[in-house]
C-alpha cells in the first residue's frame, strides 16, 4: 500500500465507525497471508513476523498506543472495532506482549530513557517480548511468587523460575515480576524488572502442551545480573502497576470470536456426518447458537461500557466463563457426533480447519488460562455480589 | 468356600496376576514410548497376556480356554485400562479367542482383530459387506472401519453377509484384494480401514448373527471396564493433586467448590463401576438377548460418558500442568476419546438402548 492512500491517524479517529470499520475490513482483508489466517495452533515468530511487519509497516501495529509514541491512538470503541475485525478475518496472534502488556506499562509508568529506548525497537519488530509472571507454585494465587531480585551496586541479581511463559522461545527479552522485600505482605514486595533473554543464567525449556505444541515455556534464572536501570516503577509497586494494566483487553477473553468460529466449524462436521438435519442434533444446535447469541448481547453491554468511557468491572469475569464453556459445549458436541472419526490427529477429510479431536483437546486449556474459571467465579462472588469470605 | 465367594476370590487373584503387565500405579514411560510407532502396542506383551491366559479366558476349557466369564474378562480390562496398556486385549479375549479359538490366538501369537463396524456410531455388525463363493473360493468385498491397532494384525475377523445370513470371515493381510488405510488417533494408536475386494478368506462362523451381537456386546461392557480402570486411576492421580498442591497457604482440595467438583466425578465413576458390573453378570446370568443388550448398553454410555468427564475435570483440576504433555494426566484423557468411540459411542448406545430396554413401567 502507498503512502498516500494511508489515513493520517486523525482521520481514522474522526471517522465514523461504520466507515472506520470498512476501511480496517478492506486492508486487512488485502494485506492479511491467508496462508495464516485461523492458525490451528498459536503461530511462532518465524511464521508471523511477516504480519506483524505488515501492521508495523501499515502503523497498525499499536492501536491504543497514544500516536507521539507510534501509536494508531485509536479511542477503545475504535479499538475494538479494529479488533473485531482482525478477529473476523482470523488474522493471527503475533508475538504482541510488547504491543499489549510492556508497551503501555512503559507508557504509563517508565522513564523517558526506557519509553526511548523500548518503545521504537518493539514497534520495529527489533525486541520481542515475553511475560515472566506465574511461576510453577504461583499461578492462581500468583501474589506468592518467589523468584528474587536482590540489588547488588548497580544490579539486580534474579534467581527463581518462571513458567507459562509464552512463546518465551522466540523472545529476546522478557519482562518479570520479582519479589525484592520478602519482609513485606506478599503484593506488597513485588517488583517489574525488564531482563534481556541473552544475559548469562538465563535458561528457555520449551513446555510441550497437551495439543502437542511449544507455546508455553519455563524460564530458569540462577543469579542473572540485570542492570538496575531496568527496573520499571518505584521498588516494590510492580503489583499495583500490573494490576493497573488488566485494563480493557480482559475484554477479549470473552471475545465472542472463538464460539462463532466453533459454531461454523460444527455445523460442517454436522453436514460431513450427515446430521445436519437430525432432529437431536438440531435442537443441540440451536441451543449452542442461541448461547452465543447471548454472549454476544452480553460482550455488547460492556463494550458499550468502553465506549462511554468506562472501565471495567468485575462483572467482566461473567463474559468469560460463558464464553470458554460455551466453546467448550461446541466442541464437546462436535466431538461427539463425529463419533469414530472424531478421534483422528489429522483433519476430517483432509480439510485443516475441521479437527474436532484437536479442537475438543485445544478447548480444554481456555476454563484455565487468564484466570481460571473457578477463580473467576469467586472474582464474580465476592466482587459482584459482594458474598463473604 | 461358597460358589459366589470361590468366584470372587478368583477374580481378585486375576486382577493381582495383571501388574504382571500393568502394574497398579505403575509408570507410563512404557505407553509412551508405544505412541505413534506402526503397530501401536506391544507383540511381547500381547503374547505376555497369552502365556498368562488371559486371552483364552472366554474360551471353553475343553477347547483350551480358561472357560471364565465376563466379570473375570471386565476385572482384566479395568486392570489393563488402568495401566492405559494400548494391546487389544479387549478385540482379541472378547471377540478373536472365541470365534478362533486356536493355540497361536490364544497365545497371542498370532493377532486376529475384528473388523466390524461400517459407518460411525455403529453399535452392530449391520452393513453391506458380503462374501460369497467363486468356483472352489470364499471371497469377500466390503469396507470396515474403526478396527483398533489395525496395522499390528496379522489378520481380520470380518463380520459379511453370505445370502441373509451373518457369516465371519478371517482375512489374512497381505492377501491380494486387501488394503488396510491406519489412521492416527489422539492417544498415539490408530484406527484401520479395510477395503476389501474379492479378497480370498476363510469362514469361522456362519450364520452367526446372534454370537456376533453377544460377543459385541461383551466387548462392549469389557471396554467400559476398561474405561473405569482409566478413570479410576485418573480420579486417583487428581485426588492426589488437589491434597498436594497449595495455593493461597492451603490445598487446593480444602476448597469447598473442588470438593464438590470431585465428589461429582466420584458418583460417575462409581455410576459406571456398577454399570459395568451389573451388565457383567447380566452376561454371565445368560440373560436373554434384549436384556443383555439394553445392560451393555447402559455400561457403554455411561462409562465412555464418565471417562469423558472425568478426564476432562482431571486436566481443569490440575490446571496450567494439566495441559501439558509432560503431565500424564493427559495420556488419559487421549485414551478416554478413543475407548468412548471403540464398540459404539455413547451416542450410539443411548440409541440402541431406547431400542431394547423393556418399556417403562409406568406404575411404579
Amino acid at each position: 500500500m502507498n503512502e498516500m492512500t494511508r489515513p493520517a491517524p486523525d482521520d481514522l479517529n474522526a471517522m465514523p465507525d461504520d466507515a472506520f470499520r470498512t476501511h480496517v475490513r478492506g486492508w486487512i482483508q488485502a494485506n492479511c497471508p491467508p496462508e495464516l489466517r485461523h492458525p490451528p495452533k498459536r503461530l511462532h515468530w518465524s511464521q508471523s513476523k511477516p504480519w506483524y511487519m505488515a501492521l508495523a509497516k501499515q502503523g497498525w501495529l499499536a492501536p491504543g498506543w497514544p500516536r507521539e509514541v507510534g501509536g494508531m491512538g485509536l479511542s477503545p470503541s475504535k479499538q475494538i472495532i479494529f479488533i473485531e475485525e482482525l478477529e473476523r478475518h482470523g488474522a493471527p496472534r503475533t508475538n504482541d506482549m510488547g504491543i499489549t502488556m510492556i508497551g503501555p506499562l512503559l507508557i504509563r509508568y517508565g522513564t523517558d530513557a526506557q519509553r526511548a529506548r523500548f518503545l521504537p525497537r518493539i514497534l520495529a519488530g527489533e525486541d520481542i517480548w515475553c511475560q515472566g509472571y506465574s511461576e510453577p507454585n504461583a499461578g492462581s494465587d500468583l501474589a506468592s511468587l518467589r523468584t528474587e531480585a536482590v540489588l547488588e551496586g548497580g544490579h539486580y541479581v534474579v534467581n527463581g523460575s518462571k513458567i507459562w511463559t509464552t512463546l518465551a522461545n522466540d523472545a529476546n527479552w522478557i519482562f518479570l515480576l520479582v519479589r525484592t522485600d520478602r519482609q513485606a505482605k506478599k503484593q506488597d514486595g513485588i517488583s517489574f524488572l525488564l531482563c534481556p533473554m541473552d544475559l548469562p543464567g538465563i535458561t528457555v525449556r520449551p513446555i510441550v502442551t497437551l495439543d502437542m505444541h511449544d507455546e508455553f515455556c519455563e524460564v530458569f534464572f540462577d543469579n542473572v545480573r540485570v542492570p538496575a536501570e531496568n527496573l520499571v516503577g518505584q521498588p516494590n509497586k510492580g503489583w499495583t502497576m500490573a494490576k493497573a494494566l488488566l485494563g480493557f483487553e480482559r475484554i477479549f477473553l470473552g471475545s465472542p470470536k472463538q464460539s462463532t468460529y466453533a459454531l461454523a466449524k460444527l455445523a460442517q462436521v454436522a453436514e460431513h456426518m450427515g446430521v445436519a438435519d437430525d432432529p437431536v442434533f438440531a435442537e443441540r444446535f440451536t441451543r449452542l447458537r442461541m448461547d452465543l447469541e447471548d454472549l454476544k448481547a452480553l460482550y455488547e453491554t460492556q463494550v458499550a461500557k468502553l465506549r462511554r468511557g468506562e472501565e471495567l468491572g468485575a462483572d467482566v469475569s461473567m463474559l468469560k466463563v460463558w464464553q470458554s464453556e460455551l466453546y467448550q459445549r461446541i466442541t464437546e458436541t462436535a466431538f461427539e457426533i463425529a463419533g469414530e472419526e472424531g478421534v483422528m490427529v489429522n483433519p476430517i477429510g483432509g480439510n485443516r480447519s475441521l479437527n474436532p479431536a484437536a479442537s475438543f483437546i485445544q478447548s480444554r486449556v481456555v476454563s484455565i488460562y487468564g484466570g481460571s474459571n473457578e477463580i473467576q467465579r469467586g472474582i464474580i462472588a465476592k466482587n459482584v455480589l459482594g458474598l463473604p469470605g | 468356600m461358597s460358589a459366589v465367594e470361590d468366584r470372587a476370590e478368583g477374580i481378585r487373584l486375576l486382577r493381582d496376576s495383571a501388574a504382571a503387565i500393568s502394574p497398579r500405579n505403575g509408570p507410563l514411560g512404557r505407553v509412551r514410548a508405544l505412541r505413534s510407532t506402526e503397530a501401536g502396542f506391544d507383540r511381547a506383551v500381547l503374547a505376555e497376556m497369552g502365556a498368562l491366559g488371559w486371552l483364552g479366558l472366554r474360551v471353553a476349557e475343553e477347547a483350551g480356554g480358561a472357560g471364565l466369564g465376563v466379570a473375570e474378562l471386565c476385572a482384566l480390562a479395568e486392570e489393563l485400562g488402568h495401566g492405559l496398556a494400548p494391546e487389544p486385549f479387549v478385540a482379541v479375549a472378547a471377540i478373536a479367542a472365541p470365534l478362533v479359538p486356536e493355540e497361536d490366538v490364544i497365545a497371542g501369537a498370532r493377532v486376529l482383530l475384528p473388523a466390524w463396524a461400517e459407518k460411525p456410531h455403529a453399535v452392530d455388525a449391520s452393513g453391506t459387506t458380503s462374501a460369497a463363493i467363486d468356483g472352489a473360493t470364499l471371497r469377500v468385498t466390503g469396507r470396515k472401519i474403526a478396527v483398533p491397532m489395525a496395522a499390528g494384525a496379522d489378520g481380520f475377523l470380518v463380520t459379511a453377509r453370505e445370502g441373509d445370513a451373518l457369516s465371519v470371515v478371517l482375512v489374512e493381510t497381505g492377501v491380494p484384494g486387501v488394503t488396510l488405510h491406519a489412521e492416527s488417533t489422539v492417544d498415539g494408536g490408530h484406527l484401520g480401514t479395510l477395503t476389501l475386494e474379492a479378497a480370498r478368506c476363510v469362514r469361522v462362523a456362519e450364520d452367526a448373527s446372534s454370537r456376533i451381537a453377544r460377543l459385541l456386546d461383551e466387548a462392549a461392557i469389557a471396554t467400559a471396564a476398561e474405561l473405569v480402570g482409566l478413570m479410576d486411576r485418573a480420579f486417583a492421580i487428581t485426588l492426589d493433586y488437589l491434597n498436594t498442591r497449595q495455593q493461597f497457604g492451603k490445598p487446593i482440595g480444602a476448597f469447598q467448590v473442588l470438593q464438590h467438583r470431585a465428589a461429582d466425578l466420584k458418583i460417575q465413576l462409581e455410576l459406571a463401576r456398577a454399570a459395568v458390573s451389573h451388565a457383567a453378570s447380566v452376561c454371565d446370568d445368560g440373560a436373554p438377548a434384549a436384556q443383555r443388550a439394553a445392560a451393555a448398553s447402559l455400561a457403554k454410555a455411561r462409562a465412555s460418558d464418565a471417562a469423558l468427564t472425568v478426564t476432562r475435570q482431571a486436566i481443569q483440576l490440575h490446571g496450567g500442568i494439566g495441559y501439558t504433555d509432560e503431565a500424564d494426566i493427559g495420556l488419559f484423557l487421549r485414551r478416554a476419546m478413543v475407548l468412548a468411540a471403540c464398540f459404539g459411542t455413547a451416542t450410539a448406545h443411548r440409541r440402541r438402548y431406547a431400542e431394547a430396554a423393556p418399556p417403562l413401567d409406568v406404575d411404579a
